[in-house]
């Protein structure tokens, strides 16, 4: 038997399989219609269709043979400055073979460039732009510099309603053959939070554990699945145990690899959730913002975290003393 | 094997492992090999120039090399240092003698004169010139050692000498010669240990080894913390002028200066000003402002990386010290001691793991079209819990994703450890 990630296996390989972002699939199509293509960015949350509708497009333009019209390059990865003058540049300007002429340059996680490698871009996406077509994938286009934003057709995609999550997780486990519960799904669902490729990830992992797949299991297995304890991590620094929280941030981050940004989307909900009195909330919120802002800086994770959780030692002392 | 050997906590490791043979000599392999070429020319006439200078900076296996020679070609090696008389009689009375008669076992003689440098005006009157003079006449080579042959003393004895010269062995070189003597004495050294003993050392192989053994000698295992503390042990002092200015000075200016005074790594302090912060900023307020200052500090660090612009290095020193004097309003109450950044220690510990994750990160990237970061955060995670809960399903993904061995133990291992 052979095994894949199901989030591979079951993604849509032609516009025409895919059930989702009705509005922009079908614009989609009418660009293979014409056989043109404009620069495209396609924004919008994670798991929402953006990379397979640029595959799905490159697949339908170009047909079976359409990796060899395609690049992809992933701006995490490769986000330098360099990539963007060398590696894009050498694909953008050798000229395509066959029906079409350009090919199809898909920069995944666009929102993650530098400013400069950004600026370089845009001089390639002008001066090619007969040989190349560029589709940035990114989940804010305000990340994206002006200038590249108005020589592009926006997508904007959205948050895949629930049944039509509810329907792909079941095409899932009708074809993979496991058995889930109706608890099951809505445990899915309410951990992946609209995320199409977190809930069919979950299923796989779920459904690894050979059994009925039930809410416990879910929520199980994201428990296994996520270990930031950020909860624990605030409850120590409110405490005033700041050394404690400090060392269990650098866990997080250096034994478990989790993101500084997921640490601190995570500490964001649980602050609003928790009991700090309101005024000391939005004080929070604020430093919470700015750490935000340093980290997509590139300024260091552990630093700047534990400066907020300074912050949240310093607010837990001011609650107990009354103020 | 002398079994008296292995339990003799005396014997120096630079002996103990001492090369017996000169292909065992880290580095200057030229040098060795114009050495060996020179001695072993003797066998069919007395060759132009009678003596070998070798010079080159200390512990890089200068002595070394000639007595491994003398060993691999059985000669008899006559030796004399710096701590020996080097007046002309005491010279001409043992080089002399040795230079003109056989030995009476019938093996060939090497005459060793070692750190020349030592080699004084007064007290060794006349020692060079008499040198010169043996050279000129000696039937068996001599082999001249010193840490500087330009030394103008040695102007007139340099003409009649073959000069060699000996280099600093590479950092790997060095390395690989502190692997081979872990190995030898049964112990588990973690790379970044050697690593970093070899580093500081800079390609002085003795020294090297001299700290080898100070850190590893008794154990079974050689850490990275043992030996980060010999890196810092001479400045240790030092950080620590440092911090206490940083922590308890008055004004702003003293703390940036002692920023200038200690003229050390600016990352190396951070992590230790970084490191202790909450220990000597008890008061909350004082915490979070003096916690503020070093991520300022450290925003700018980014500034620098992301402009390459090194002006804004004089910003990162301002609030990696003035920004902490001043987060410090009340007295000093109680003394705790500084400490070792424990970050550093973390992210020796952990390095090999997050390479690790790094490697299957692009792999899973490849195959789900995600960045290997984007990989790592949201698809490791579920991968971990597959391999750890079902074999079959996991055999077939290793294939797919074209995981090697170890990427499969770690993602079956327990998380991360």
């Amino acid at each position: 038997m052979s095994y894949e990630m199901w989030t591979e296996k079951y993604r849509p390989k032609s516009l025409n399989d895919m059930a989702d972002q009705v509005e922009i699939v079908k614009r989609l199509k009418s660009f293979v219609e014409a056989k043109n293509v404009p620069h495209c960015i396609f924004a919008g949350p994670p798991g929402t269709g953006k990379t397979t509708a640029a595959l799905c497009l490159a697949h339908d333009l170009y047909g079976a043979g359409y990796r060899e019209h395609l690049m992809e390059l992933n701006a995490s990865d490769e986000r330098g400055i360099n990539v963007v003058r060398e590696t894009v540049k050498t694909f953008a300007r050798t000229r395509a073979i066959g029906e079409i002429p350009f090919k199809l340059l898909i920069l995944d996680e666009a929102d993650n460039m530098t400013g400069d490698a950004q600026q370089a871009l845009r001089r390639t996406m002008e001066r090619f732009t007969e040989t190349a077509r560029f589709i940035l994938i990114a989940n804010y286009s305000g990340k994206i510099i002006e200038p590249i934003q108005s020589r592009c057709a926006p997508f904007r995609f959205t948050y895949l309603p629930r049944e039509h999550l509810i329907g792909r997780l079941k095409y899932v486990v009708q074809k993979e053959n496991v058995s889930v519960g109706d608890d099951g799904f809505e445990a899915i669902l309410e951990v992946s939070e609209g995320d199409l490729r977190k809930a069919i990830n979950a299923l796989q992992a779920a459904a690894s554990m050979g059994k009925t797949i039930s809410s416990e299991t879910v929520y199980s297995v994201v428990g296994r699945a996520s270990p930031a304890d950020v909860r624990g991590m605030i409850t120590l620094a409110m405490k005033g145990n700041f050394v404690g929280a400090r060392e269990k941030l650098r866990e997080m981050i250096l034994k478990y690899g989790v993101a500084g940004s997921d640490i601190i989307r995570q500490v964001h909900i649980e602050v609003f959730r928790s009991q700090i009195p309101e005024k000391w909330k939005i004080k929070i919120a604020e430093v919470i913002g700015e750490t935000d802002f340093r980290l997509t800086e590139g300024a260091d994770e552990e630093v700047q975290l534990s400066a907020l959780l300074a912050k949240l030692t310093e607010a837990g002392h001011e609650m107990q003393r009354g103020k | 094997m002398r079994c008296k050997e292995e339990s003799d906590v005396y014997t120096p490791w630079t002996a103990k492992h001492k090369p017996r043979k000169l292909a065992e000599v880290v580095g200057n392999q030229a040098a060795i090999q114009k050495l060996e070429k020179w001695i072993k020319s003797w066998e069919k006439a007395i060759p132009k120039k009678r003596a070998a200078f070798l010079y080159g900076p200390p512990g890089v296996g200068k002595t070394v090399s000639v007595e491994a020679l003398a060993n691999e070609l059985n000669l008899e090696l006559v030796e004399k240092n710096a701590s020996d008389y080097r007046t002309a009689d005491a010279v001409q009375r043992f080089a002399g003698m040795a230079s003109q008669y056989t030995t009476l076992s019938g093996k060939k003689r090497l005459i060793l004169l070692d750190e020349m440098d030592g080699i004084t005006g007064t007290a060794d009157k006349g020692g060079v010139r008499i040198i010169t003079e043996i050279i000129k006449t000696s039937r068996s080579p001599l082999v001249l050692i010193a840490n500087n042959a330009y030394d103008p003393r040695f102007s007139t004895l340099r003409s009649y000498c073959l000069l060699i010269k000996f280099e600093k062995p590479t950092f790997y070189e060095v390395l690989r010669r502190l692997k081979e003597i872990c190995q030898k004495e049964g112990i588990q050294a973690e790379a970044d240990a050697l690593k970093l003993i070899a580093k500081k050392d800079k390609g002085d192989i003795r020294s090297a080894v001299n700290d080898l053994q100070a850190l590893a000698q008794g154990k079974k295992k050689l850490t990275y913390q043992d030996v980060a503390w010999l890196a810092d042990r001479d400045r240790k002092d030092v950080i620590f002028n440092v911090l206490k200015t940083v922590f308890y000075s008055k004004n702003c200016l003293d703390a940036k200066r002692a920023v200038d005074a200690a003229d050390m790594d600016l990352d190396m302090l951070f992590e230790w000003i970084y490191e202790n912060a909450p220990h000597h900023l008890k008061d909350p307020h004082e915490l979070a402002e003096g916690m503020d200052a070093l991520a300022m500090a450290d925003l700018y660090r980014g500034r620098i990386r992301s402009t390459l612009n090194w002006k804004f290095m004089r910003y990162v020193i301002d609030f990696m010290t003035a920004g902490i004097t001043v987060s410090k309003e009340g007295p000093a109450r109680g003394w705790t001691p500084f400490q070792f950044p424990e970050r550093i220690k973390w992210l020796s510990k952990t390095r090999k793991n997050r390479k690790m994750r790094s490697l299957i990160g692009l792999k899973i990237g490849k195959k789900c079209h995600l960045s290997s970061s984007a990989a790592i955060r949201e698809v490791l995670p579920f991968l971990r819990i597959i391999f750890e809960s079902n074999a079959e399903m996991s055999a077939g993904l290793a294939d797919w994703f074209d995981l090697d061995d170890s990427m499969v133990a770690y993602l079956a291992g327990s998380q991360g450890s």
